[in-house]
């Protein structure tokens, strides 16, 4: 399953639902997908995408979708024992997992060496944990965790490919922007 | 322990309620304060810059957010600062018990503590450091009011003069 495509599934899927992206390919990809006012895309910042997403959730109603990368998340997998300790039924947790740092050099994640993310989700306490591998099992899971409770913690195998340009977004706009959307 | 409840107070005037933080055992004391207050939202993140990430999220669908740390957790958070708040422009106050004046006994707490400060102007953010509760009321406004108008982190260093507790 190639990350753009997934993309595209996910944002047919989630309506006018808040999506916070991983810096990197995952906001570019995010935007050449189908540029929102409720996309916050990151550009720094590594490893805290989940952390931000957790923050929305706990400070809205609303569904809020992280899409986060195997490599960054495991520079803070201390934040997914804190979705477990706060258990937000909001929110949705979607690792593009590629068991690898493509960006720098394509040096494999640990995830290539057996580190299974779902189960470090599981024994923190997220108990809607599933990994998937194709597009049609993505829209099935995905779809279920927008019905039933969360905290929902998926991960998505995906393939590299070559990188689309660069969003043109600016971290001040993409901000004001996202924020303004929330105000009644 | 007024120090400790004004600072709540100016959380409250500035309709601050999601609060993210490492534990500390002098910020104990306002952070106590806070879980035990239904206004608010204590949030217990892992690590420092986790909680300023989690304060971003919060101020990004419209509810103030703030962190509370110690100094040695600020160099934890440094490139959540420069390459998210920075850039993006996100108001967050950061309480941070400043380590290594009068009275560390912990040579490994002096160089972050020393330097925190150091690394706020570096940063280009401005910070203010509470010694004791004079006007201290009139500062923390000022100081989100600041942070507000500026669309930037602003740390308030609270010292071992001011909350008297012990250090480690």
């Amino acid at each position: 399953m190639l990350r753009l495509e997934a993309t595209r599934q996910i944002l047919d899927q989630a309506g006018q639902r808040p999506i916070v992206a991983n810096l990197g390919p995952t906001s570019d990809e995010l935007w050449h997908a189908g540029h929102r006012d409720r996309n916050f895309y990151t550009y720094g910042s590594m490893g805290l995408c989940s952390s931000i997403a957790l923050g929305m959730a706990l400070s809205t109603q609303e569904q809020v979708i992280s899409l986060d990368g195997d490599g960054s998340l495991l520079m803070n997998l201390g934040t997914i024992a804190t979705i477990g300790r706060e258990q937000p039924k909001n929110l949705i947790v979607v690792v593009w997992d590629n068991e690898q740092w493509a960006q720098t050099g394509h040096q494999p994640s640990h995830t290539a060496f057996g580190t299974q993310l779902d189960q470090v989700a599981r024994s923190c306490g997220i108990k809607n944990t599933a990994v998937v591998d194709d597009l049609e099992e993505l829209r099935a899971v995905f779809g279920k965790a927008l019905e039933q409770e969360g905290p929902w913690f998926i991960v998505a195998k995906i393939q590299e490919t070559e990188y689309l340009e660069v969003a043109p977004v600016e971290p001040e706009f993409t901000l004001y922007r996202f924020r303004e959307s929330f105000k009644s | 322990m007024a120090w400790a409840e004004t600072i709540v107070q100016a959380l409250k005037d500035w309709d601050t309620s999601l609060i993210a933080y490492v534990p500390d055992i002098s910020i104990h004391q306002v952070t106590s304060l806070i879980d035990a207050d239904p206004f608010f939202h204590l949030v217990s993140a892992t690590r420092e810059e986790e909680a300023i990430g989690i304060a971003v999220g919060s101020y990004a669908v419209g509810r103030n957010a703030a962190v509370f740390m110690q100094s040695s957790g600020f160099g934890n958070s440094v490139n959540a600062l420069a390459s998210l708040c920075i850039p993006a422009r996100v108001p967050i106050p950061m309480f941070i018990n400043l380590r290594g004046g009068p009275g560390e006994f912990n040579i490994a707490q002096v160089p972050m503590g020393r330097t925190t400060r150091s690394i706020m102007d570096l940063l280009g953010l401005v910070h203010f450091t509470l010694e004791d509760e004079y006007r201290m009321d009139t500062l923390l406004d000022g100081a989100l009011k600041l942070c507000h108008a500026n669309r930037q982190p602003v740390a308030i260093c609270i010292t071992q003069m001011l909350h008297g507790g012990k250090l480690a």
